[in-house]
């Protein structure tokens, strides 16, 4: 396609535009282009272009995400979990004569952590995560905010890559929310020491902390990883509760094939199978073999839904 | 449709084609290279090399890896049986990690989600240790016991491993076809692969392959192929495999406080000396009653067998007997394979059969159970000669 044809095309387009309030693509497109020009008047920082106008737009995304009261009542509900657990675990260990996972917590403080994420990992964390990645774009469409937010000259890859940044951020504050807590209760109510892995070999204290630190970072990742999905499920409708609903029955839908011994082959492809690898700091030697092969999928997932989100929401007409 | 559409559509088509990619890329990158070629040799060569080898450097040289263990054996459904019945292993897969220092410096793990099962062998003394229960067993050997089966790989002592292999492979070519593949690849290494193919017709097994690593001759995948598929029945081997020493501290294994901490003494009778001697009697009477039919790969074994006793027997067992692991039901087990046989009759009379991929097996009417690795027809040919 020439040139000319293009600019043909673009102008026919704008003239037969009729619909009131439709931003079409090639216009925001445009403004997107004109955004970024003026900045580079000054050639001598050439890294400090784009970013000023990114943290701006992200610091004030990730401010809307934090002052909403849903999304502190959801990290405030996921933190109360790992209390819960613990208390519980601090009465049923008092009677005694459970084994397992009972037992380690009731060993050692750190263990609370790795068994509250083995909890929630597989289904509150991902429904929290998908609650504001869904939201995030088909939030703004619903509500009549996204035109607003393509008036300004911030473009539709930069808006994309903001709105996924704010979700990234969210997941890891969903596990710190579950960590936290859990490592508060943990020390509290149970013996301070040791660490006895799954292997039954024992490391110091502060090398268990360095392993929460990993199995965070681990289990961060898989939650940005779902934050993908959602996000490219938000640019496929207008309906945030749409793309929610849509992300959380593709978990459930996953743990119902995993539950299937007979599709034992399409497990590994899975995004829920690979949550629970952050058990693999708790053996000794770390398994890094897993967690290598479970932050590949990830990024996988992320290239995919990412590319996907893009791909969507660059084309997409605004209509509301 | 804009053809900007296509363009954009095809960043997200170009990602999936990356990533197919990649998660293909080990057998493309293998298929582009080639197969590894190894130096030709007969499978007698082989096995005289290995056995030199292995004596030569006392044994398996040091090495750890991913063992994984793949069976698809076409048994009817059975029902759940819980993750520690040595049941479970009759299908889908099962991951064994291995470290592997000297022949009394071993280290086994299991992992499954959040627990981990280890065996460690360290010395005179060995080490039990279950997470989900947070038992440590310390498992001693008896002097004496255990001594005789230090290795697993042929003693050539008193023969030299050129007619070590040639006395095994003369017993086995009388029912064998043996040949070798030079071209294997087993966890990323170039292998022999020993490959025995039944010669009876009425065989299920098409052909064991036994891979030996082209280096150092450990063997590292065993895999048995039923007739008629091209994905193995039962497969056991390395997915990933390094020869170098594993950490010591691999093979230290101290209770961790708060254990649970049992002994048990290796090659000592759990329930006591008189269980034994029962069971060897016991043994001692099915085998005077077990007749085998046909020879080599087509053996059949016909031995009495009581359907009404054993299901009363099966009703009566407790739940859970230590045999097929804490949560299966015997009764239940034993139902679900008789509802799968079909029955079948002939000349020799009638009875049910259970058909899998590599064995099947055959209840008459008249008190016999039939099993064996060959075809129903075989197998009702067998039932004929009384």
């Amino acid at each position: 396609m020439s040139a000319a044809e293009t600019a043909a095309e673009t102008a026919a387009e704008t003239a037969t535009r009729r619909t009131p309030g439709l931003v079409p693509v090639g216009e925001t497109l445009r403004s997107a282009e004109r955004g970024p020009r003026q900045p580079a008047a000054d050639p001598g920082t050439p890294p400090a272009r784009m970013p000023w106008s990114f943290w701006r737009l992200l610091g004030s995304e990730l401010g809307l995400t934090f002052r909403r009261p849903r999304n502190l009542l959801m990290l405030a509900a996921l933190g109360v979990v790992p209390i819960v657990i613990g208390v519980a675990l601090r009465v049923v260990a008092a009677e005694d004569g459970m084994g397992g996972i009972i037992e380690d917590v009731a060993g050692n403080s750190l263990m609370l952590t790795f068994v509250s994420f083995s909890f929630l990992v597989l289904l509150f964390m991902p429904v929290v995560v998908s609650v504001v990645a869904g939201d995030s774009i088909a939030g703004e469409a619903g509500a009549g905010t996204l035109r607003y937010l393509l008036a300004a000259p911030s473009g539709r890859t930069r808006l994309l890559a903001v709105k996924y940044v704010n979700a990234v951020v969210f997941a890891y504050a969903v596990t710190a929310a579950v960590a936290l807590p859990a490592l508060a209760t943990g020390l509290v109510l149970f013996p301070a020491g040791d660490v006895t892995l799954l292997s039954g070999t024992t490391i110091s204290m502060g090398d268990g902390l360095l392993r929460i630190v990993i199995a965070v970072g681990y289990v961060g990742a898989g939650m940005a990883a779902l934050a993908a999905v959602a996000l490219a499920m938000s640019t496929f409708t207008e309906v945030s509760i749409g793309a929610i609903a849509a992300t959380i029955v593709l978990i459930i839908v996953c743990q119902v094939l995993r539950a299937i011994p007979e599709l034992g082959s399409i497990t590994p492809y899975l995004l829920p199978t690979r949550f629970t690898n952050f058990d693999a700091v708790l053996r000794s030697p770390i398994d890094t073999a897993a967690m290598g092969e479970g932050l590949l999928a990830f990024g996988a997932y992320i290239l995919l839904f990412g590319s996907i989100a893009w791909a969507r929401f660059s084309g997409k007409d605004i209509t509301s | 449709m804009r053809r900007g559409t296509y363009v954009r559509w095809g960043v997200p088509v170009a990602a999936a084609a990356v990533i197919g990619a990649a998660i293909g890329a080990g057998p493309v990158i293998a298929a582009v290279s080639g197969d590894p070629v190894l130096p030709e040799r007969s499978a007698q060569q082989l096995l005289a090399d290995a056995a030199s080898v292995t004596s030569k450097a006392g044994g398996v040289p040091p090495m750890s890896g991913t063992v994984q263990q793949t069976a698809s054996l076409g048994l009817p459904a059975l029902p759940q049986t819980g993750d520690t019945s040595p049941l479970s292993l009759l299908s889908g897969s099962h991951e064994v990690k291995v470290w592997y220092g000297a022949h009394d410096k071993v280290r086994m793990a299991i992992p499954t989600q959040l627990n981990e099962t280890n065996l460690i062998l360290d010395g005179d003394q060995g080490w039990y240790w279950d997470s989900s229960t947070n038992t440590a067993t310390r498992l001693t050997v008896k002097k004496g016991a255990g001594q005789e089966h230090r290795t697993p790989m042929p003693q050539a002592s008193d023969l030299t491993p050129q007619q070590l292999s040639e006395r095994l492979l003369a017993d086995a070519e009388q029912y064998t076809d043996v040949r070798v593949v030079n071209t294997a690849e087993v966890a990323g290494r170039p292998a022999y692969q020993l490959v025995l193919s039944p010669k009876a017709e009425g065989s299920l097994v098409q052909e064991v392959r036994i891979a030996l690593d082209g280096e150092t001759y450990v063997p590292l995948q065993v895999q048995v192929y039923a007739k008629g598929s091209a994905e193995p029945a039962f497969q056991v081997g390395f997915t990933q495999v390094t020869f170098t020493p594993p950490a010591p501290e691999n093979f230290a294994f101290a209770p961790p406080a708060g254990a649970k901490v049992e002994e048990r003494t290796l090659g000592d009778m759990p329930h006591g000396e008189h269980v034994a001697e029962e069971r060897a009697e016991q043994a001692e009477h099915v085998k005077d009653r077990v007749k085998v039919v046909g020879d080599g790969w087509a053996s059949v074994a016909v031995l009495p067998f009581d359907q009404k006793e054993l299901v009363a027997k099966a009703a009566q067992a407790p739940k859970g007997g230590e045999r097929f692991g804490p949560d299966a039901d015997p009764k239940a087990l034993l139902d679900s394979v008789l509802k799968s046989a079909t029955p079948v009759s002939g000349p020799w009379g009638s009875g049910k059969l259970i058909k899998t991929k590599l064995v099947t097996a055959l209840l008459t009417d008249d008190g016999r159970m039939l099993v064996g690795p060959v075809t129903p027809e075989e197998i009702t040919k067998a039932a004929g000669i009384k």
